[in-house]
């Protein structure tokens, strides 16, 4: 450490040592920029239709917000309520469901087979779009605002349960020991060890999902389960593009304004639990 | 020995000699919060909102569950029917992805507090963000087909949007809680702000870009298969048209290949992750 | 780079306060009237404890804090005159040195001692990464100068802390600087790596030349490492002196209490 470089009056030219070849990063970045070339110069575009699409940008947002029909407001403002509605009971529902399950999911709490099971049922309901779990159920629940909401329940189990199990697990090991220590169970240990300081990442992970949820229920829309996507495909189709404007601000103020209100509830959590 | 003549100390009347603190007030809060969650989770249930209508269910139930039990035996003779729809969402998913996080970078740091210290250009990227992560993927699509037409294009497009807005939001909310003392270096030594992005902001931000980068290609892959549904091209096209005739058994087999994309993807990037920290 | 001593000397910065006075926008006084000559060439401690003002001082003379009354002038630059471009140009010739080292820690020990020629590049070059062989071998020779040349290709992040400061130095070095402030730069270090760090300004200074400001809390560094000793306490200079000789009641008056043990580093 206290090696000092001997003291020079003329310092002959400082040889470098020879840089790091790195051939695994070189690889990888050749790969990815393969990939990208690839796709690129084999997807079905034609990208000379994208010189068109400023002047269609503007000549659409005309359209749609020189003169938007304010008297589907009211319509517009029920099924945004519709979508919403759709969202929360989803969020909630997920929930009620994912919350004990990601604590069966976490290692050291759940019997390995269990854990395995349900980290494979997270992944495989993460990969599927809520679209298509929609679809699915739908067969038995029909075409109602139900069927939205149950298929963004199922969708926020695969993302709230790994969250959530990822999160039991970064908890900091000394408490939970303090509780097996003191002999308590690990129901015990869950409780007083682990719930005191994953409690506000559970919190901000289930109004994030709702966040997301809000969104996902606009989509949802779209095969008809009632909501504002609803209302958005049928103008869309009928190219009613002044409806479909006073839709889009509805859509972007409501869904700001959730998000608005989340982050600030998010925020005194976390704040909360730091003062405390 | 010396017999031990205190009682083990107990909880209960005994203590009442301590002088205990009195229970902070606001203990109420979190039970208050509950309620108001149980009572709209209840509004939202009620026949003037979601409702509930068992009858319906019962009646569905046994039909129903016939379809979904055929998502148990995909059709695997309708796979060649789907490579091309699955290569095309991937294409629009891969680029997506490269356009998106090509604008995401440098819009990364103008969003960010440490790296565009001008209140009015941060401000105003920042609510053009948010206006434009507030509309869903899809009703991008459902309006950009209009423009451009159906195809790759309009869901390349949408996806490009929708990227952009997360991988912005998730970095530059890295670069805001990063270390200040490097880029006031930077100032030191006399560089531009944009010298000292590229020099010292860039570097430190790289792994939560690249991450948020192969999160939003998966993302893509799941988003893609469903935009066609509005008409984008890509497996959306055959979901579309399998779901108008009820063929579980093939949506079976879509979601399985979307599965497997997914899963691939999500090996490559937990890789290349772990070499990145 | 191969300039011999005298003529670097020629070189090397005076800095000139005159009646500084800065209050940040809380409405905290930093520094109070303050007024200073450092010639050129000089090896200066600043002393105080936090709070005194320090940090706010070596932070006017290279302009990244604004006085609100009263002028710096180094070298022929009077600070409050310059345009932006012009206030970089004269930083690129005052090179920093931070308690916390403030390396970009997931890049390489190079590409931070490049950082030091930011000002002296134009900045497509910089955009693209390109650097020339000069700036290049200006960035070695310093690296070989505070002896971490083998560390050239590293992560920053992967070195000691006592390392970590090196490169900051060789980074300040790179610039070719006039002056070099330091700032605390061995309160997150461990006594060995603290002397060597400051061993390394002491060669800035004698070998090279350069004007050098570091500012200290430990009485026995700043007795041993600087020629001129200027203390400071809520905002105004108490001593100016010699620092060899200054005795602990000078130290006692700078920080207005009794010494302790936490002033002294050891070692």
């Amino acid at each position: 450490m206290t090696t000092i470089a001997p003291a020079r009056a003329t310092a002959p030219e400082a040889v470098p040592p020879r840089p790091p070849t790195r051939i695994l990063r070189n690889t990888a970045l050749t790969a990815a920029t393969v990939v990208a070339l690839a796709a690129f110069w084999s997807i079905d575009i034609q990208w000379s239709r994208l010189t068109s699409l400023p002047g269609e940008v503007v000549r659409y947002l005309g359209l749609m917000f020189s003169t938007p029909s304010w008297d589907k407001l009211p319509e517009a403002l029920r099924q945004t309520l519709r979508s919403v509605e759709m969202a929360w009971l989803g969020t909630v529902l997920g929930i009620l469901l994912s919350f004990p399950l990601s604590f069966l999911a976490a290692r050291g709490y759940g019997p390995a087979p269990v854990r395995a099971g349900l980290r494979g049922l997270f992944s495989l309901i993460r990969a599927v779009p809520e679209i298509i779990i929609a679809i699915i159920i739908l067969s038995v629940t029909g075409l109602t605002p139900l069927t939205g909401a149950l298929a963004l329940a199922v969708n926020s189990v695969g993302t709230l349960g790994k969250w959530g199990y990822e999160s039991v697990e970064g908890v900091d090991p000394g408490p939970v020991e303090a509780v097996r220590a003191a002999g308590g169970s690990t129901v015990e240990a869950l409780r007083w060890g682990v719930w005191p300081s994953a409690a506000t990442d559970f919190f901000s992970f289930w109004l994030y999902r709702f966040e997301i949820n809000v969104r996902a229920s606009a989509v949802l829309g779209l095969i008809g389960v009632g909501g504002i996507g609803d209302m958005l495909t049928s103008y869309t189709q009928y190219r009613e593009w002044p409806t479909v404007g006073v839709l889009l601000i509805v859509v972007v103020i409501v869904t700001m304004l959730i998000d608005a209100v989340s982050g600030m509830v998010r925020r005194r959590l976390t704040d909360g639990s730091r003062e405390r | 020995m010396i017999p031990t003549t205190t009682t083990p100390p107990t909880a209960g009347p005994r203590t009442s000699y301590l002088d205990v603190p009195p229970r902070p007030a606001g203990r109420w809060k979190p039970w208050a919060a509950l309620a108001v969650v149980v009572l709209l989770t209840a509004a939202t249930l009620g026949p003037w909102a979601i409702g509930f209508d068992a009858d319906a269910i019962a009646r569905n139930w046994r039909n129903g569950a016939d379809r979904i039990l055929k998502l148990l035996s995909p059709d695997w003779s309708f796979f060649p029917r789907t490579v091309e729809p699955m290569l095309e969402t991937l294409q629009m998913a891969v680029v997506a992805t490269v356009v998106g996080a090509a604008v995401s970078l440098p819009v990364s740091l103008w969003a960010a507090r440490p790296t565009n210290p001008n209140v009015w250009t941060r401000g105003a990227v920042r609510c053009a963000l948010n206006v434009v992560r507030a509309v869903p993927e899809l009703l991008y699509v459902a309006v950009l087909v209009a423009m451009v037409g159906v195809g790759a294009l309009p869901g390349v497009i949408a996806l490009v949007l929708f990227n952009t807005g997360i991988i912005v939001k998730m970095v530059s909310e890295t670069v805001d809680g990063s270390d200040r003392g490097p880029l006031e270096a930077g100032r030191a030594a006399g560089g531009t702000q944009s010298q000292i992005n590229r020099t010292i902001a860039l570097p430190d931000m790289l792994p939560s870009f690249v991450n948020q980068t192969l999160y939003v290609l998966e993302l893509n892959v799941r988003a893609s298969a469903v935009l066609g549904l509005v008409g984008a091209g890509g497996l959306g096209l055959l979901v579309d048209a399998v779901r108008t005739y009820y063929r579980y058994d093939q949506l079976s087999l879509i979601i399985l290949e979307i599965l497997v994309a997914v899963l691939v993807i999500d090996l490559v990037s937990s890789i290349v992750r772990r070499r990145l920290v | 780079m191969t300039v011999a001593p005298q003529q670097v000397t020629s070189r090397s910065w005076p800095v000139r306060v005159r009646d500084v006075t800065v209050r940040y926008p809380g409405g905290v006084t930093a520094l109070d009237g303050v007024t200073l000559d450092i010639e050129a060439g000089e090896m200066v401690s600043i002393v105080g404890l936090s709070g005194s003002g320090k940090s706010t001082l070596v932070r006017t003379i290279n302009g990244l804090v604004p006085v609100t009354s009263g002028s710096v002038v180094v070298g022929e630059h009077t600070l409050s005159t310059l345009s932006g471009r012009q206030a970089r140009a004269v930083r690129g010739s005052i090179g920093m040195i931070f308690q916390g080292f403030n390396l970009a820690k997931r890049t390489t020990v190079l590409n931070n001692v490049l950082v030091g020629r930011l000002a002296h590049t134009p900045t497509w070059r910089t955009l693209l990464g390109a650097y020339t062989a000069a700036d290049k071998q200006i960035a070695f020779e310093a690296l070989d100068r505070v002896g971490i040349l083998e560390k050239t290709w590293h992560r920053a992040s992967a070195l000691s802390g006592g390392q970590q400061q090196r490169v900051a130095i060789a980074r300040a070095l790179t610039q070719e600087p006039r002056i070099v402030l330091a700032d605390e730069p061995v309160a997150s270090l461990d006594p060995p790596s603290a002397h060597a760090v400051m061993g390394d300004l002491r060669r800035i200074n004698t070998e090279l030349g350069i004007t050098v400001l570091t500012n200290l809390h430990l009485l026995d560094l700043a007795r041993e490492y600087g020629t001129r000793m200027i203390g400071l306490r809520a905002g105004k200079v108490v001593y100016d002196g010699p620092a060899a000789t200054a005795s602990d009641a000078v130290f006692e008056e700078i920080y207005g209490r009794s010494i302790r043990q936490q002033d002294v580093l050891g070692g």
